[in-house]
């Protein structure tokens, strides 16, 4: 029994020598062949031209069960070589590797290909080659085939092609460029690759469309992955995941990995090649990094930067309002102050809760999207601008809200009673989103990159530190007690409050001029002409004595809402000017990921801010540290390059350089010390904090 | 009294076997203790690589009809490396892994036979056709070379020698490994490279 598999590869070596010693009789043709490989040598040209980079391709033709090795074979075997002889002045350049399969024997895998395969090679010729020559293209191959056992084989090929004073195209061109179109291109979205605290290789890229069904990595060398290992996909929030098991001699953080990245089966593969540095393990304890952070202190962290949301500028005027109407309502039964808590905080955690869906939803649906991204619409920033422009006019009494002025949001936040309490829940949450706290940024940040129910339970826990003050402050009549007694100075009080709101809508009206150029502030500016047009109307018409005339100055306000409205449809859209130039002063360029890579190449230390005319952190940080002259110096003095991202608008290039950090949102400071790992500054800068941040690069 | 109830008994072989499976997975690691093994030999003895505390071991896989074996038994390079150690005290195991119907499979008698033809002189050849001990060591091709050192510690694995080929030429090019880890253990260093890219046929483990 056993003898008879000793026999066999008896005879297969013997059609192996006996294929050997064919080729000697099929010497110097364009094809040969063994009883597992049939080679044969084609050309994209049927006569060449001087100075034409000429495609040859070495066919293979492999036998059921056999398969030849791609440039990496895995486990076992032998890449396929080709040894050219070349006219005169004529170069090769090396084996344009198509896709290869994973053939998996017991334990081992294996790199190659079977049925077919096309190796194409360019072959650069000369210049200076008469027309009417023939040239004389020889290849000697070498490959390993192998079913269970493996054959090596060779042969000598040869083609003769005319030069003629114009290429022309043989009847293979077509089939030849196919090969060509089909090779392994660069990937459209950035990979990254990091090690998992398991030691696991985790090769990452964005989740955008369907599934890819399968995935694979072939690594280009021995050494950084295990080929037989089985590698799992799996989705991690807004990424898919292929998770590589190291290899005899893994990868430092920095070195790179090199392959192939193989999305889908069957004729529908594509392959994607990947050469990127192994990203260092972030930072432990930066709470900047979405990874760290686990559920509960992401909850916790997201109730702190809730409460902190409630100090910030965008915030402060709707509070300012809830603040008034509470001090209205402590000396109503505590019962009633008590609901309106309750319903205050239900409206914030509402909005927080389809702002969640919506971004779930928006992540389903594969949007590049990020926090504060709706700012990034200059139809919300005008809606908003208009929103809080009504509610300035509210405030100051020109607008006396009652019933019947439904469907603003002003009236709503502005009404008494629970409704009322609950829409300036929802205001307080609307407005707060720009504000992305130091604290949130990591929050939410990490609660993009989870499931459906925890990024509802990091929004719910942001809403609830919102509304937090204010809820104490319904519930514990001690702490009411100690609010001001109702009087004369409320109306007044209210009347004040009124131009934080026109403070902050004058604001947006910058954003959006940032956005849309002069005509978006024209657009805004009538807006909100119309709408006190509107309001006034309204007023002056309440009072009328009789009935038409009170109904034809609704209509009239109506109808100029409603011009408002249609105004507000032709806002341009695209930017009509850098919105960089508005953002800051000059020493800076404009974020590409070109730039970065090209300056990191000269091995220059770069800075990278990134920022958004709406984020008023990112403002700040530049007024108060970045801009400062001794930073400004110190930038000189080290010959740091600025490099700054403005996300006003939405960027992908910019979306993706913050996901690569574990962010979502603005700001984000990165430091690239020359030929370091990039260093991640605080949300919240001093000028001290980034010269230490440069003096620590002096010192390693 | 003393029988173990079937679902008991069942519970430990499944533990076993669980066991069994997860120590065939664990490889065999470089500075740490070359995996245990007590085999077959060619010649019907048995060896214990425990027993061999002391001495210095080079394991090599081995498959005589693959071309990258023969490569270096016909050119003579691998009986050299055999008897060099011998002469050194450096016991030299063959392990075929080759599965019963595999190509390499042989049986005592005609692993002796092969041995003198090619003038191979190896300590012994270990038989080891249920690829235990090959997986043990995570052997994957033929020739895949381990060296074993006095503690018993694993401190090179990899290739023969540093150019994958079945050309017998490329030999005066190549890196000797091999030759160059025993050489630096002879000399009291660590064998530097101790980790290369093993090349040659895959082992015929058995399919399945």
């Amino acid at each position: 029994m056993s003898r008879f598999p000793f026999f066999l590869s008896l005879v297969l070596l013997g059609s192996a020598l006996a294929a050997t010693a064919s080729q000697a009789q099929i010497f110097a043709a364009d094809q040969a062949r063994t009883p597992q490989v049939e080679v044969r040598l084609l050309s994209d040209s049927a006569s060449v031209q001087p100075g034409q980079r000429l495609v040859l391709a070495l066919e293979q033709r492999i036998a059921p069960h056999w398969h030849t090795y791609w440039s990496n074979p895995g486990d076992s075997g032998q890449p396929t070589a080709i040894a050219w002889k070349l006219p005169a002045g004529a170069t090769a350049g090396p084996i344009l590797w198509p896709t290869p399969e994973r053939i998996d024997i017991g334990p081992l895998a294996n790199y190659g290909y079977s049925t077919q395969v096309l190796l194409l090679s360019e072959i650069q010729l000369p210049k200076d080659l008469q027309p009417g020559r023939d040239l004389a293209f020889e290849a000697a191959v070498t490959w390993l085939v192998c079913k269970d056992i493996c054959l090596p084989q060779e042969a000598k090929l040869s083609l003769h092609l005319p030069v003629a004073a114009k290429a022309q195209a043989s009847v293979q061109a077509d089939s030849l460029k196919a090969a060509r179109t089909a090779l392994p291109g660069k990937a459209p979205w950035p990979v990254q690759a990091q090690r998992d605290p398991q030691g696991k290789l985790l090769l990452s890229w964005p989740a955008k469309g369907e599934a890819p069904g399968q995935a694979q990595f072939f690594a280009a060398q021995w050494g950084p992955v295990r080929h037989a290992e089985v590698q799992t996909l799996s989705r991690e929030g807004q990424q898919w995941q292929l998770s590589l098991a190291p290899g005899e001699s893994p990868l430092a953080a920095g070195q790179k990995l090199q392959g192939l990245l193989v999305l889908g089966e069957g004729a529908d593969r594509k392959a994607y090649q990947v050469d990127l540095p192994l990203r260092a393990a972030s930072a432990e304890g930066s709470t900047s990094n979405g990874e760290v952070v686990a559920l509960l202190p992401a909850l916790l962290l997201a109730l702190v930067g809730g409460l902190v949301l409630n100090l910030m500028p965008c915030v402060f005027p709707v509070l300012s309002i809830k603040a008034f109407s509470l001090v209205q309502q402590a000396h109503g039964h505590a019962d009633e102050a008590r609901r309106h808590g309750v319903a205050y905080t239900l409206g914030v955690l509402a909005s927080f809760a389809v702002l969640g869906a919506v971004l779930l939803l928006l992540r389903g649906a594969g949007a590049e999207i990020g926090w504060g991204l709706q700012f990034q619409s200059p139809l919300f920033v005008l809606g908003v601008a208009w929103l809080l422009f009504g509610l300035g006019l509210s405030l100051s009494g020109l607008l006396e809200v009652g019933a019947g002025l439904g469907g603003v949001g002003s009236s709503l936040a502005e009404k008494r009673g629970l409704a009322g309490s609950f829409f300036s829940g929802v205001l307080a949450a609307v407005v707060a989103t720009p504000c992305t706290a130091p604290f949130m940024g990591a929050a939410v940040a990490y609660a993009l990159q989870q499931p459906g129910p925890q990024l509802l339970a990091v929004f719910l826990s942001l809403g609830l530190g919102l509304a937090l003050p204010y809820l104490l402050l319904s519930w514990w009549p001690a702490l009411q007690r100690l609010m001001p007694r109702p009087g004369a100075w409320m109306n007044v009080l209210k009347q004040g409050l009124a131009f934080p709101m026109y403070g902050a809508a004058i604001w947006l009206v910058w954003v959006l001029a940032l956005q849309g150029g002069a005509q978006a502030v024209l657009i805004a500016l009538c807006g909100m002409a119309l709408i006190a047009l509107a309001a006034w109307l309204r007023q002056v018409s309440r009072h009328a004595r009789s009935a038409p005339w009170r109904r034809l100055g609704l209509a009239s306000a109506l109808g100029a809402l409603m011009a408002a409205l249609m105004l507000g449809a032709g806002l341009p859209v695209a930017a009509p000017q850098s919105a960089a130039a508005g953002v800051a002063e000059a020493g800076f360029e404009p974020y590409t990921p070109e730039r970065l890579t090209e300056l990191r190449a000269e091995g220059k230390p770069v800075f990278v801010n990134l920022t958004a005319a709406w984020c008023i952190s990112c403002l700040v940080n530049e007024k108060v540290a970045l801009s400062r002259p001794e930073v400004k110096a110190a930038f000189a003095e080290r010959g740091i390059h600025y490099l700054k991202g403005d996300w006003t608008h939405q960027d992908p290039r910019i979306s993706a350089l913050l996901a690569e950090h574990g962010r979502s949102g603005v700001p984000l400071y990165l430091y690239y010390p020359s030929g370091a790992e990039p260093r991640i500054l605080p949300q919240l800068l001093t000028p001290g904090l980034v010269l230490d941040e440069l003096r620590a690069d002096k010192k390693t | 009294m003393m029988t173990l109830p079937a679902t008991r008994r069942l519970l430990i072989v499944g533990a076993l076997s669980l066991l069994s499976a997860g120590l065939a997975q664990a490889q065999a690691q470089l500075d740490q203790a070359a995996p245990g093994f007590r085999a077959q030999t060619a010649d019907g003895k048995t060896v214990d690589l425990a027993s061999l505390k002391g001495k210095t071991v080079v394991l090599e896989w081995t498959n005589h009809d693959c071309p990258y074996v023969r490569k270096h038994y016909n050119s003579g390079n691998m009986q050299g490396q055999q008897k060099d150690a011998a002469a050194h005290g450096v016991v030299w195991l063959q392990v075929i892994s080759s599965a019963p119907g595999e190509q390499g499979y042989v049986e005592g008698p005609q692993a002796l036979e092969l041995n003198s033809k090619r003038g191979a002189a190896p300590s012994a050849t270990l038989l080891d056709p249920t690829g235990q001990i090959g997986k043990a060591y995570g052997a994957q091709t033929t020739p895949h070379m381990y060296i074993v050192n006095p503690e018993g510690q694993l401190v090179y694995k990899g290739g023969i020698d540093s150019i994958p080929s079945n050309k017998v030429e490329d030999l005066a090019r190549a890196e000797p490994y091999v030759k160059q880890a025993l050489a630096e253990m002879a000399a009291g260093r660590k064998p530097n490279p101790a980790n290369t890219r093993p090349y040659g046929c895959s082992v015929k483990y058995a399919k399945g």
